[in-house]
């Protein structure tokens, strides 16, 4: 199953299809990295002695977790962890290529439509891991040519505060966060910051037309800047319900807080974000054994173990049910790139930020 | 900063004594070479990063002209809207600011009020958070919802509703008047400082209660220091980045810094350039009226020397300035911090005060998982910390040039001193990373980049607080120097820099306060390598990871109270609020 092709447009079984191309045994066995190739990249990748890596894909302490994983198992190869809204990844990236002073190395953003528009404009670097094999089949070939690839998935749902919002008021559908009943207590991100929220934007104006959004603002949301900012506002009891990352959810809910996940009939949006490597980038060896990293069984675990989602069939979510049992949605890339620019800038026109 | 106004020394360029002329011929004044490089120097960290701002603007991709990027940055109503937000807000905050700090500085400086001192100190405390810092701590006191006060609302009254909301142009205000009314405080404090008693007992005499008396007489004559301090705050209040970022975007109110984000995230640096430059002529015209005001009346009083100063009695009334006092430092110190500092050590901050919400987990997330943390903060004190000197250094000598003529049109030296005062420092990061990030400098990422923009944004503040030190040494004491046969490097040395060690001490602090808060640059200039610890609140905050923020802000504000400190006690007394 070609991740461009084949996905249907409104539905993505992405455990179905997983099953179906039989992950359980052989793909692993087929094309990871060997242990000699991983020798030979990490000795390489010594020399260069850093990478630095923007990531907008995890939140700030999974970022880190990450950063020290990576440093435990290639001891010698340090990571900077920059961590921040894929907006601001781009933009940083934007600017220093512009200044002919290229700081990152490898990109992890969570707005597919961003390394799509770098490798248009030829500022990529050609790389495919070998790890890339060990993912789950529909996953893979996000980007045929191979200029970036898929390290990580998210799901988009209604996240509440358990405490505050009775179990028959738990929003069913997408378009229940726009009932009056929610007026002054939704939260949201913001399309300008968080590659996450432009995503979901992206599938509501789709499903439902630019209303939803003209019926959102009667609701008076709560608009923060990035996707997690959401949680912060129903863990603190300022909002009840949000358009919410199911992962951090979940893991409020197992610390005891009362946050819990709803995921919705009208569909589960499931992001599929990239990492790519910049062209000419400093560290080109960092960049390549990092990105083998972040294709590694190693890198879902350390996610599942966050309760977030896996890119690898063998390992399984810690919290929620598996994207099999879901109706999901996920966005076609080029789509994305397209609609990205005019939905942002009618966000700013209905809410004025 | 002590000086009450901008730009304020034609009284002093008048007294210029006509050096001997055989002096001059003697021999070559080498100095002259140390003179001209410094005032190199100036030129080049000043006027070359607003030049590339400019060219930003006008440049076409192939480099030819175009006026399209201002007509697109005020195409939309949306830009304009924000334009005039900010207007608002700065004209909110600076009114504000006012009314806390003038009282304030009255009843610290002319009355009995008591507790003088802990007021002084609560003042240099709301000026050492930064202003982010407490955008933060009152999300947590005044979110509509969840807020404590709407909390304890709701509980008192039953309502179903809070009543503050701090996502408004209210909240924007009151957090940054609460923050910058620093500024009015010190003007106004030093401006009272210099009236004398006499006129005051002129008008008891005459029958006037000390009410009437500070009205009518008192009030009128720190007028130019009030507006001086009106000015800089309306500047300081525009030019914020990250309560903007904070507070207006749930607001929904946009202003020109959060449009300005808006023009670099869609990688649109000559918009945000067009977009920025014709509010270089509001500050710019803001400065020439207030100078115009200045020049217009004569306020000889404040100024001169002599008049004996004595404390107004205030009877019963100093425990209501007291208590007002108190308000003041409970709204901009006290409750703020309360709740940052719950917020650093609970596992949810909603959650309130409960011996099962307590962890100790932030602090050691920060300390000792998060591997950029401490590198921040380190580097935030050594970036804030060098940029101080070098101001410092470079401000002395170009005042040094200006008051004693050293070099032809000193008054633009001065000027280019003051200039990016009236940049918003968003704005001017963009000259910076044009002029210094590309070859040949190629300081992108580098500690230099960010130092030397520091060094530039608060060159202003180095420079008024360099011509204040100088004024108050008289060409005198160095011509002694050179009657006896000394050369001017010998009088700077043995003279002129053993005078001034004090003042220029509370001056580094005054740099470096900001300096090490100064996000709205350093956010533009901020790679992996030399990101800042404000830089880094800032992404936390992106978050929505109060906790953790909160114990960041409080390891930035732990290490400035103790360098502050030590400031305290090298200089002996308050710096801040003496004429030097």
């Amino acid at each position: 199953m070609k991740f461009t092709r084949k996905i249907t447009r409104r539905q993505f079984g992405l455990g179905a299809a997983a099953t179906s191309a039989g992950i359980v045994l052989p793909s692993a066995a087929r094309a990871d990295l060997s242990a000699d190739a991983e020798k030979a990249l990490y000795e390489a990748a010594k020399a260069d002695s850093e990478v630095t890596w923007y990531d907008a894909h995890h939140h700030v302490e999974l970022a880190e977790l990450y950063g020290k994983a990576f440093n435990t198992k290639y001891p010698g190869v340090k990571v900077n962890v920059v961590r921040t809204t894929a907006n601001i990844a781009y933009q940083r990236v934007a600017q220093e290529i512009k200044a002919g002073s290229l700081q990152c190395d490898v990109l992890s953003s969570t707005d597919i439509s961003h390394s799509m528009d770098l490798k248009t404009k030829g500022l990529l670097e050609k790389f495919t891991p070998a790890n890339a094999a060990t993912v789950i089949p529909a996953l893979q070939n996000a980007d045929p040519d191979g200029f970036f690839h898929v390290t990580s998935t998210g799901t988009i749902a209604v996240t509440y505060n358990s405490g505050k919002v009775k179990p028959v008021d738990v929003p069913k559908k997408w378009t229940d966060l726009v009932d009056p009943k929610w007026k002054d207590q939704v939260s949201v991100g913001h399309p300008g910051f968080s590659g996450y929220v432009s995503i979901w934007v992206y599938e509501m104006d789709r499903l439902y037309g630019w209303q939803y959004f003209e019926k959102l603002k009667a609701n008076n949301p709560q608009i923060g800047r990035s996707i997690q900012d959401t949680l912060t506002m129903l863990r603190s009891g300022e909002r009840m319900v949000a358009a919410g990352s199911t992962s951090t959810a979940f893991e409020s809910k197992v610390k005891g807080e009362p946050i819990d996940v709803a995921y919705q009939e009208d569909g589960t949006i499931v992001v599929v974000a990239p990492s790519c490597i910049l062209k000419g980038a400093k560290k080109p060896n960092a960049a390549k054994l990092f990105m083998e990293f972040m294709s590694s069984p190693a890198a879902s675990q350390i996610a599942v173990d966050a309760f977030g989602e896996s890119i690898h069939a063998a390992i399984k979510p810690k919290a929620g049910l598996p994207l099999d049992q879901l109706k999901t949605i996920i966005a076609k890339p080029p789509l994305l790139l397209k609609a990205q620019p005019e939905l942002k800038e009618k966000w700013r026109e209905t809410f004025g930020v | 900063m002590t000086d009450t106004t901008i730009g304020q020394d034609r009284g002093q360029a008048s007294i210029q004594v006509p050096r001997p002329a055989a002096e001059q011929s003697r021999t070559f004044d080498w100095t002259l070479l140390v003179w001209l490089l410094f005032a190199a120097i100036l030129v080049l960290i000043v006027v070359n990063p607003i030049l590339r701002l400019v060219w930003e603007s006008v440049a076409t991709e192939d480099g030819g002209l175009t006026l399209d990027n201002y007509v697109k940055a005020y195409s939309r109503t949306r830009y304009w809207q924000a334009l005039i937000n900010t207007v608002v807000m700065g004209l909110g905050t600076a009114a504000l600011a006012a009314v806390l700090a003038v009282p304030l500085a009255w009843a610290c400086v002319r009355t009995d009020m008591p507790g003088r001192g802990f007021v002084r100190l609560s003042v240099l405390a709301a000026f050492i958070i930064p202003p982010y810092l407490s955008a933060v701590g009152w999300v947590l006191l005044a979110g509509p919802n969840s807020g404590w006060l709407n909390k304890v609302w709701m509980a008192l009254t039953g309502a179903p509703h809070g009543i503050f909301n701090i996502y408004s142009l209210a909240g924007l205000i009151t957090i940054m008047g609460l923050h910058l009314f620093f500024f009015i405080f010190v003007f106004t404090s030093s401006a009272l400082e210099l009236v004398s008693s006499e006129m005051e007992d002129a008008a008891n005499v005459l029958g006037a209660g000390p009410v009437k008396t500070a009205f009518k007489i008192t009030l009128p004559l720190i007028t130019p220091a009030i507006i001086g301090g009106l000015i800089i705050i309306f500047l300081q209040s525009i030019a914020l980045f990250g309560v903007p970022a904070i507070i207006a975007i749930p607001a929904r109110y946009p202003v020109v810094t959060t449009q300005l984000t808006e023009f670099f995230s869609n990688n649109r640096v000559d918009l945000a350039a067009a977009y920025a430059l014709p509010l270089l002529l509001i500050t710019m015209s803001l400065l020439g009226l207030q100078r115009w005001m200045l020049a217009r009346k004569g306020f000889t009083v404040v100024g001169g020397k002599g008049g004996e100063r004595r404390l107004v009695k205030l009877g019963a009334w100093r425990w209501v300035m007291f208590g007002y006092a108190l308000l003041v430092s409970v709204l901009a110190v006290f409750m703020p911090l309360t709740v940052l500092i719950q917020a650093a050590f609970s596992k949810a901050w909603g959650r309130g005060f409960a011996f099962d919400n307590l962890t100790l987990s932030h602090v050691n997330f920060i300390l000792f998982e998060h591997q950029g943390a401490v590198p921040a903060l380190v580097r935030s004190i050594l970036y804030a910390g060098t940029a101080a000197f070098a101001a410092l250094a470079l401000a002395l000598v170009i005042a040094y040039i200006v008051k004693r003529n050293l070099l032809k049109g000193g008054q633009v030296l001065a000027f280019l001193c003051m200039a990016p005062f009236v940049i918003p420092g968003i704005i001017l990061a963009i000259g910076f990373y044009a002029a210094y990030a590309p070859p040949p400098l190629a300081l992108a990422g580098t500690a230099l980049i960010i130092i030397v923009a520091f060094t530039t944004r608060l060159l202003p503040i180095a420079y008024q607080n360099s011509v204040a030190g100088l004024s108050s040494i008289h060409v005198e004491m160095e011509e002694a120097v050179r009657i006896l046969g000394g050369g001017r490097w010998l009088a700077v040395r043995r003279v002129v820099a053993p005078l001034l060690k004090r003042s220029l001490v509370g001056a580094w602090i005054l740099i470096f306060v900001p300096a090490c808060q100064e996000l709205s640059t350093a956010i533009f200039l901020s790679g992996p390598k030399n990101r800042v610890l404000s830089v880094l609140i800032f992404d936390f905050s992106e978050e929505g990871k109060f906790e953790q923020l909160a114990v960041l802000g409080g390891l930035l504000l732990i290490i400035t109270v103790i360098i502050v400190a030590i400031g305290f006690r090298i200089v002996g007394r308050d710096f801040m609020l003496r004429r030097q």
